[in-house]
């Protein structure tokens, strides 16, 4: 891979963009179920039995807590907050149409679908963390015992998350395995000769 | 390429914290977003008089349709994105100065572009809002920061450049 031309790289991935969103959004449900098991491990990580199962319906991912609440007066019921997987995890289509535009080899998109998925499963972890810690009320914060430095570290985790991960992750997760159109960038006018991708 | 990444993610890490952070919620990121809207309501005035801005929601007089900018919506985590990447990166510090003010003014354009555009779309379609607000958008605002940072990269020189460039600056 030695064609470095930034403007060239641009429009290839804006090509390539509409076709990999639609792949991403049509496999997105069995996705999902990926990144639903990485969450869970992000979770059994983060906060050991919090969380028993997670449950799929379409691209929602249904987490089962061990938390049980009073609705009302006399009823009891499981905590089973929701979390729409496809805003984490629409970063693969970027990355798909990155790793394209630089006719990377095959394999690194898988790689990198690999990788995407820890970052993927983080950010819906702390979605679940943040409906139960902070949205959820100060009554279900209690019951899951998270203390207020908890509840200020989920709320970065989360926004980590929501506004930076989603994007931020697919193009480190490109750079990292097709760092050699990064050198070509940097190196093509020294004349300088750049590594195969 | 493992000191850029470790520098990066630091500087991504310690500049978004700081975002957060109340003092400089309403210092910067309050204050940015509303002149976000006004210059987005001052555009779309230009062929639609029917557009009004109040803080960080734009509005229209004719439907009552309205978006309000919120975190990630205005171009302050790109523009994180873009000064880390140009901070962690071997440069003279003219050059990332540079750089950043470029790059900052180039990820703004677009995203005024995006505020417009979602303003439209979501009185046609709310799904088309829905998918050009939480996919679409959001990868082409991250997309132009890269562009921008490849451009970046490419003008930078060498590093024995730099040396002989500020040897030739010195008075003999």
């Amino acid at each position: 891979m030695n064609d470095s031309r930034v403007g060239g790289f641009v429009v290839r991935t804006l090509l390539w963009l509409p076709a990999c969103f639609a792949l991403w959004y049509g496999t997105a449900p069995y996705h999902a179920s990926i990144a639903g098991a990485f969450a869970h491990g992000w979770l059994a990580l983060l906060t050991p039995g919090l969380v028993h199962g997670v449950e799929r319906t379409g691209s929602s991912l249904a987490f089962v807590t061990t938390l049980r609440v009073h609705p009302q007066p006399g009823q009891e019921a499981v905590l089973v907050p929701e979390v729409s997987a496809l805003v984490y995890t629409y970063g693969l289509a970027l990355f798909a149409a990155l790793t394209l535009a630089v006719r990377a080899r095959w394999w690194k998109i898988l790689a990198g679908a690999g990788l995407l998925l820890v970052f993927q499963g983080w950010s819906i972890a702390f979605d679940l963390l943040a409906q139960v810690g902070i949205g959820l009320g100060p009554e279900v914060s209690a019951l899951a015992g998270f203390g207020e430095w908890r509840r200020e570290s989920i709320a970065l985790g989360y926004q980590l998350g929501a506004v930076i991960f989603p994007t931020l992750a697919p193009v480190m997760v490109w750079a990292f395995l097709c760092g050699a159109f990064i050198q070509g960038v940097v190196h093509r006018d020294r004349g300088l000769p750049v590594a195969a991708s | 390429m493992g000191r850029f990444l470790a520098i990066f993610v630091a500087i991504v890490v310690g500049l978004f914290a700081l975002e957060l952070t109340p003092p400089l919620q309403a210092a910067v990121v309050a204050p940015w977003t509303a002149g976000l809207a006004r210059v987005s309501a001052a555009l779309a005035a230009s062929f639609d008089p029917h557009v009004l801005s109040a803080g960080k929601v734009l509005r229209s007089s004719t439907n009552g349709f309205a978006i309000s900018i919120e975190a990630g919506c205005n171009g302050l985590e790109a523009a994180i994105v873009l000064i880390a990447a140009m901070l962690a990166f071997p440069a003279p510090w003219k050059h990332r100065l540079i750089g950043v003010a470029a790059g900052l003014g180039a990820v703004q354009v677009l995203n005024v572009a995006r505020v417009i555009s979602l303003f439209y779309l979501g009185q046609w379609s709310p799904a088309a809002f829905e998918w050009a607000h939480l996919y679409l958008w959001q990868a082409l605002i991250m997309l132009d920061a890269l562009a921008v940072w490849l451009v970046w990269l490419r003008t930078l020189r060498a590093p024995e450049e730099w040396a002989s460039a500020r040897a030739e600056a010195v008075p003999p």
